[in-house]
């Protein structure tokens, strides 16, 4: 117990990680909250400036930023009706209206107040849940984290894009983009083209850079000249009345946030609006309609998507899925530090996963300390134009790129993979689940040959260890139910339903 | 109210039929590809699962193109619509100047390569003159050798003509 203790306190007594969590929350907020920055793509880029870091300081600066940039989205989502991040889309739509009315102090006060509840109690539910998650999927064998792999591309891509076909050719381009290279197993060439760089595979956080940084890049070009509309800001500390009472409704959104942030594929966005879905729903009386300032519809989708952080680090630590973009890439830190995220990560390496857990707890605690400060500053900076984000963007990605190996060749690939993602995103594709695909798609490679060798390369029996095994029955049925719910005359009968 | 159910668009944006198209011969050519490394020579090849993630590539290619020949014919559908679409003049240019920006890294080295680019790019976007974007682009390369070079100690890549 004391020795948890003392992993769950490193962050909190090691001067350097407190000042790089203070550090990364501080300027999560910001990256959060400027249009044009993402998370994912702050993460990606920091991973290759980190990786020859220690762990704890690496995943120090890069939580916090996570922490930070989900809650830092809401701030521009109230004040410029512009969402900095996807997570804050639900959170604009009574916001901005309070802002309006002359309230933007308030509802940054208490969306800042309500964000921190909730991202606490997403980490304590990691604290107690993971665990428990993490001794059950000891009994996982190679044919099931096959099949999870293969679950955790096509969640991202059928919950998060306009369509499952557009979900699931994207994750299946991203396992081939993984599968460039020497084949670890026989050392044959795949996809090489006898290019010597090829032959060492693509790096997933050049990928990670050209589709989330740069292709973003591209995106936001379309944008340049949008101006956006200021707002006065008064008292910012809120009524300790206010929190008291929509107290309920925050613990409600936190647990809903919780679990759909545990869930594979979904994150910090679905659950901001399924969060805020469910307090239209059951406030009966509110004292302003949603959609004109309602305090609920504020209070419920920002609890919900910080207490999903704490959610998405569950799948991600337990089974090696992550719950989101931003966890796939720092599932992608701990695979650079040489750590293995999975139901053995907690047993081998207790110590990390109560650092995360103090870390993320520390996180939220300086963002209730930056979110109820700072703001005078916060409204001159996210007024930078794009026409100056996007360039440094675009070296931002080059510098990434370029240290990951000191290759200049990634440099142009980072250049190219972010042209494809910025038409890709063009007709509805998603970049997601290509990078879960390029994450992922070694991970089920191996162990669908494992799985395969396991059957003596008999189909038959391959196919018989699918269901007749529990764990492996119930993936295979999550699968084929994910297939099956996407036939139209199905889909047809949901909708009806 | 919010729905989180995927959405897909009523109408065909620009060129998209044209471009499901291209995604299908794409993938056709990825499986080719993907049959090339080892053949049908067993089930534990390096060849399998490209094979398989390249068929699931050309299923779902194929279900995306039938998709789109159910919504009406958009008016600009042919490839002049997806360029139109796709490379708006902006997004050519910008992308033209950082491809140069790529190249001449290995000759003027990072830093120069870098605040060129910074000063074009922010010139010919933000249009507030030479002398501001200039000095925006100057102080943005300085802050970036602090941050990753002193800071970080990140290598930056070096020139032939400027190390």
């Amino acid at each position: 117990m004391i020795e948890t203790l003392g992993y769950f306190a490193t962050s909190w007594l090691d001067p350097s990680l407190l000042v790089l969590t203070a550090l990364g929350t501080f300027a999560g907020i910001y990256i959060g909250a400027i249009p044009g920055l993402s998370v994912t793509m702050a993460a990606s880029i920091l991973i290759s400036f980190t990786f020859k870091w220690d762990v704890n300081e690496a995943l120090a600066l890069i939580g916090g930023v996570y922490v930070g940039g989900v809650y830092g989205g809401a701030r521009t989502a109230i004040l410029l009706n512009i969402p900095g991040a996807p997570s804050a889309i639900a959170t604009a739509i009574d916001g901005y209206p309070l802002a309006r009315k002359g309230l933007a102090g308030e509802a940054i006060g208490l969306s800042t107040v309500m964000s921190v509840i909730g991202g606490l109690i997403g980490v304590l539910a990691l604290a107690v849940a993971a665990p428990l998650i993490a001794d059950f999927a000891i009994k996982f064998t190679s044919r099931d984290y096959m099949l999870l792999g293969i679950i955790g591309i096509l969640l991202v891509g059928t919950l998060s894009g306009e369509s499952f076909a557009k979900g699931a050719f994207a994750g299946a381009l991203g396992v081939m983009i993984g599968m460039v290279g020497l084949d670890p197993m026989t050392a044959e060439t795949r996809f090489t083209y006898g290019s010597i760089n090829l032959m060492g595979g693509i790096p997933f956080v050049v990928a990670m850079i050209g589709f989330f940084g740069v292709a973003e890049a591209l995106a936001q070009l379309e944008h340049i000249s949008t101006a956006p509309i200021k707002q006065k800001v008064s008292r910012i500390v809120p009524a300790w009345s206010d929190v008291r009472r929509y107290l309920v409704l925050g613990l409600k959104s936190s647990g809903l946030g919780t679990l759909i942030g545990a869930l594979p594929g979904t994150g910090g966005d679905i659950a901001a609006l399924l969060a805020y879905d469910h307090a239209k729903r059951s406030t009966k009386n509110p004292e302003v309609p949603f959609g004109e300032g309602a305090k609920e519809g504020l209070i419920a989708p920002e609890t919900a998507n910080n207490a999903a952080v704490g959610g998405a680090f569950v799948p991600m630590l337990t089974l090696g899925i992550p719950g989101d973009a931003v966890t796939a890439i720092i599932i992608g830190a701990l695979y650079i530090h040489g750590l293995k995220p999975g139901p053995l990560l907690l047993t081998d390496t207790p110590h990390l996963f109560w650092f995360i857990v103090g870390n993320l707890t520390l996180a939220n605690l300086f963002l209730l300390v930056f979110g109820l400060t700072g703001i005078r500053i916060f409204t001159k900076v996210v007024e930078c134009p794009r026409a100056i984000l996007i360039p440094l963007i675009i070296i931002l990605s080059a510098v990434g790129a370029y240290a990951i190996q000191n290759n200049p060749v990634h440099i142009t690939w980072a250049l190219a993979f972010g042209v494809i993602g910025y038409v890709l995103k063009r007709y509805g594709f998603q970049v997601g689940p290509i990078i879960l695909g390029v994450i992922l798609g070694p991970m089920i490679d191996a162990n669908y040959r494992r799985a395969m060798i396991g059957a003596r390369e008999d189909i038959g029996s391959f196919l018989f260890d699918l269901i007749s095994h529990p764990i492996s029955f119930l993936l295979t049925s999550a699968l084929v139910f994910m297939f099956v719910t996407q036939i139209p005359f199905v889909k047809r009968r949901i909708r009806r339903a | 109210m919010p729905n989180t159910e995927m959405k897909t668009p009523d109408t065909l944006r620009p060129g998209e039929r044209l471009f499901a198209l291209l995604l299908v011969l794409f993938a056709g050519y990825a499986f080719w590809e993907s049959y090339r490394i080892s053949g049908l020579d067993g089930l534990t090849t390096g060849g399998v699962l490209p094979m398989l993630a390249s068929a699931v590539m050309l299923v779902t290619g194929l279900v995306i193109l039938s998709e789109t020949l159910r919504k009406p014919r958009a008016d600009d559908s042919g490839i002049s619509g997806l360029v139109a679409y796709l490379l708006p003049l902006r997004v050519v240019l910008f992308t033209a100047l950082v491809a140069v920006y790529v190249a001449v890294i290995p000759v003027l080295g990072f830093l120069p390569a870098s605040g060129g680019l910074l000063f074009i790019a922010i010139w010919a976007l933000w249009r507030k003159g030479p002398l501001r974007s200039m000095a925006i682009s100057l102080l943005s390369v300085g802050v970036i050798y602090l941050l990753f070079r002193v800071v970080f100690q990140v290598v930056l890549p070096m020139g032939s003509l400027w190390q």
